[in-house]
């Protein structure tokens, strides 16, 4: 049997955990940057959101087994403490969207439209108008609801993903997602912004 | 091949039959946009939804609405950090940590 080549000796396990955080750290913030970012719409509550979930994963950090994806625990982190800062900030109660209330009730509100016919999504977004009514009905929907489009269809994950992170079966992230998409396409087509303003009002996004 | 079912009870069927919105055709629609927009829908569902969208001109602009709104969130901008930010955050959180 060869013997072994002498080995270093390991870091002090506090150095050892400094390192982990290190490259969590640099691999991760932007990504939970952006997520607390379209959260919470705007940039101090979401360096705020990107501190507290990252020092909950500093002391999480040598629990953690891997049974997720770094990043489905890091949104796990992050969604819970949005929802504990959140409440402690306003205290305000979360209301629930029925499917009732998005039924059109005439023939109007069924052939309201969103100005972007012809245009990329890029393109429709440079109307100020647009994507300032984007982000506000983002803004307006209740946190819960809020959490599952922007998993959903703004970070791409799963129905199965964001279900482990909010903590639902996929049929409940379904129903929330669904309710969310028709609250912001009543809120956007309801604005009446029409294609002639898309074109008045250009200007690059902020 | 058939699509995969996914949770809970089968979809609605919709009657082509007549077309009312009182009547409730389309609401059994709107029930499942996200559903069809995902394609998440068995094909005989969707082929219905399909032949409901061709009789349907209300249904059909508010599916592109939908749709184009789920397009739109796709696509909404959010700012980057700078890496005096990223700085800032790392040595605010290591300075958390140490407090505790």
């Amino acid at each position: 049997m060869r013997a072994s080549a002498p080995r270093k000796p390991s870091p002090h396990p506090a150095r050892q955990v400094l390192y982990g955080f290190d490259r969590l750290y640099r691999d991760h913030v932007d990504l939970i940057y952006r997520y607390a970012h379209r959260l919470c719409g705007e940039t101090e509550a979401a360096k705020d959101l990107v501190q507290e979930t990252f020092l909950n994963a500093y002391q999480g950090l040598k629990d953690f087994r891997g049974e997720s994806k770094v990043s489905t625990w890091l949104y796990t982190i992050a969604s819970r403490a949005c929802i504990r800062m959140r409440r402690k900030r306003k205290g305000e109660p979360e209301h629930e969207l029925s499917l009732e209330e998005f039924v059109p009730t005439s023939e109007g509100e069924f052939r309201l439209q969103i100005p972007m016919d012809g245009l990329s999504p890029e393109e429709a977004l440079q109307n100020k108008e647009l994507r300032e009514a984007l982000d506000q009905a983002i803004e307006k929907l209740p946190k819960k609801y809020r959490m599952a489009l922007v998993l959903r269809d703004m970070e791409g994950l799963s129905a199965k993903e964001v279900g482990t992170i909010m903590g639902l079966n996929e049929r409940a992230v379904k129903s929330r997602l669904h309710r969310a998409r028709l609250f912001v396409r009543r809120e956007l087509s309801a604005r009446g912004i029409t294609q002639q303003d898309n074109q008045k009002s250009g200007g690059s996004p902020s | 091949m058939r699509k995969k079912k996914t949770a809970g009870k089968r979809p609605t069927k919709l009657s082509s039959r007549h077309h009312t919105h009182s009547e409730g055709r389309c609401v059994d629609l709107l029930r499942q946009l996200s559903a069809y927009i995902d394609d998440e829908l068995p094909s005989d569902i969707c082929r219905e939804i399909r032949r409901h969208l061709g009789t349907c001109p209300n249904c059909e602009v508010f599916i592109a609405s939908l749709q184009q709104t789920v397009t739109l969130c796709r696509h909404r901008l959010t700012p980057q950090l700078t890496s005096a930010d990223r700085m800032n955050m790392r040595r605010m959180i290591l300075d958390a940590v140490a407090a505790r």
